[in-house]
């Protein structure tokens, strides 16, 4: 056997050798799943039961309000909000805390034009670049001192993600109530003539102000543009209309909700105050 | 049957008739199955000598996983997924049937707290999990079909937590599912094809409500079931890794010139005829 082995093993030859003498190895000297190993799973899982009934606990118990339902936001937040109202546009679109990195994402890439890059392109990359890693890093080496790139790349990404996540918590949530003192602001900075006036309030409580920001006010949650100097595009009142009821329909795939139930008057308002905003001095 | 050289005593006998009645359904069952060997196997199966407290990061995710599963069939018993206006209150069906379970429900709360937080603990732990695999070089051969499978895994818990977001029917979860469909929609070529499945129309309405909590409660758990069988099986086959600065056990460095180092206790070079492959469940 020893005389077979003189020549260089090829790497798959290599490879199944030294799981072999793994297996080997591990029948010889390991220990017994049960109760060794599981064990330390029993405990563990104990844990996370635990720290799960926890926090529903916390959730119930801090957020009970003084009128005794789940509406008041605890430690953890409220148990429920109001309830869906298709009609209502004031609304902060916030996905569930493990979304925030791509959420955030969206604001790094410019609207329209290459904001799929946000929404698809990159998660996508990510997604089959950690799908095919094993096909990427072939080497038999584990020791994360001998894998640099790994190690970087994993740094990387922790530190990516991590930001974003972060970011995503603690981006601004323009309250109608906040942005709606910004409004004379605006009025001055943008010459905005009286007939804007109440696009201009429309503006600030109807919930646009979620997603964009206007002369410093607003939370670009989304990454949606700034709308300072959206009128200097002079798209007209008959496009910015169409485009609130309908914003796929005048920017193609625009994630943006459509806001045609605000109703045609108040449409024509925006669409007025849109046209007015000329990007201050 | 044991043969005494003396007459066996009352106890022995009784001892005996007992022992066979116990283990009379199991030998049954053994006989029929070879469930008992499967379940020998997999409790007695030899682990590296060496596994540490990070290596119960898979188990902790499958059991908030269970957690989900056992919370969410008790939630499905009392949550409503429709849209309607009920008429005695003016609120949607859906939303009243969460703030039932929440408020009025016996310990709905807590089922309800355990299935909304146990989602983040399972997104957590699968990240943990995957970060404890990567950590340890565990991805590489033979174990990269079940990187593929965990990562799948992965995609399909976020993909539950998508759909599970919108079940409340509030306005959060409500603007938060217009926008994030929309965001989908934006994918070229099959976008707007995955953006219209999802809304099941032009607008979000009840028909996404009962698409959303059809997909979230049987099509996606279901996948993740056969994804887990499929990990927990590959898992078993292959064995647990040892940490890649194990001296102790088996998954050693190899050695500067490519060979797998020798080391006491196995002076033997590994004879070519071993192949790769587990044992078959039950031979121990």
């Amino acid at each position: 056997m020893a005389a077979v082995r003189k020549e260089k093993p090829t790497p798959v030859e290599e490879q199944r050798a030294q799981f072999a003498q793994y297996k080997a190895d591990v029948k010889k000297r390991g220990k017994s799943f049960y109760p060794y190993a599981m064990f330390h799973d029993t405990v563990m899982s104990l844990v996370v039961v635990t720290v799960i009934i926890a926090l529903a606990a916390i959730w119930k118990w801090t957020s009970y309000g003084p009128h005794h339902d789940g509406l008041h936001p605890g430690l953890l937040g409220p148990e429920y909000n109001a309830p869906a109202d298709p009609g209502t546009t004031s609304f902060v679109p916030r996905p569930d805390w493990y979304f925030y990195f791509l959420f955030y994402l969206l604001r790094i890439f410019k609207w329209p034009e290459s904001v799929f890059l946000g929404t698809i392109g990159v998660p996508t990359i990510c997604l089959v670049l950690l799908l095919l890693l094993p096909f990427l890093d072939r080497r038999r080496t584990r020791g994360l001192g001998s894998r640099p790139v790994a190690l970087v790349a994993a740094v990387l990404v922790v530190l990516s993600m991590g930001v974003l996540t972060f970011k995503g918590a603690t981006a601004n949530e323009a309250l109608a109530s906040e942005v709606i003192a910004d409004v004379p602001t605006w009025v001055t900075k943008n010459n905005l003539p009286p007939e804007a006036h109440p696009g201009a309030v429309l503006f600030a409580t109807s919930g646009c102000t979620a997603c964009h920001t206007y002369l410093g006010s607003g939370g670009s949650n989304l990454g949606a543009p700034d709308l300072s100097d959206i009128g200097t595009r002079n798209l007209g009142i008959a496009t910015q209309i169409k485009h609130l009821q309908n914003p796929s329909s005048v920017t193609p795939g625009s994630p943006m909700p459509s806001f045609a139930s605000l109703g045609t008057e108040r449409l024509h308002q925006l669409a007025i105050f849109l046209e007015a905003s000329k990007g201050g001095h | 049957m044991t043969t005494y050289k003396r007459k066996p005593t009352k106890g022995e006998l009784r001892s005996q008739r007992l022992e066979e009645v116990v283990m009379y359904p199991i030998d049954w069952l053994e006989e029929r199955s070879g469930l008992i060997g499967g379940l020998r196997y997999f409790l007695f199966r030899k682990v590296p000598g060496d596994v540490n407290w990070m290596q119960t990061l898979g188990s902790a995710a499958l059991t908030a996983f269970l957690v989900q599963a056992i919370t969410g069939v008790i939630l499905a018993m009392y949550y409503t997924p429709s849209a309607a206006t009920d008429p005695h209150t003016g609120q949607p069906v859906a939303w009243l049937s969460i703030v039932n379970i929440t408020d009025h429900l016996t310990m709905g709360w807590l089922v309800r707290g355990m299935h909304r937080w146990g989602a983040s603990v399972f997104i957590i732990l699968m990240f943990l999990h995957m970060a404890r695999v990567f950590l340890f070089g565990a991805y590489k051969y033979p174990r990269e079909l079940n990187w593929i499978v965990g990562v799948l895994i992965l995609v399909m818990g976020m993909m539950e937590g998508f759909t599970g977001y919108l079940l409340p029917w509030d306005q959060t979860s409500y603007w938060a599912t217009v926008v994030g469909i929309n965001l989908n929609g934006t994918a070229p070529i099959l976008g707007p094809w995955l953006a219209q499945f999802l809304r099941s129309g032009q607008e979000i309405s009840g028909e996404t409500l009962t698409r959303f909590y059809s997909l979230h409660m049987l099509v996606i758990p279901g996948g993740i079931i056969a994804l887990i069988t499929l990990h927990l099986y590959l898992v078993i086959r292959l064995g647990v890794t040892s940490p890649p600065w194990s001296k102790e056990a088996a998954g050693m460095e190899p050695s500067e010139d490519g060979h797998a180092p020798l080391r006491p206790g196995l002076t033997q070079p590994v004879p070519r005829g071993i192949s790769p492959q587990g044992e078959p469940g039950g031979s121990e």
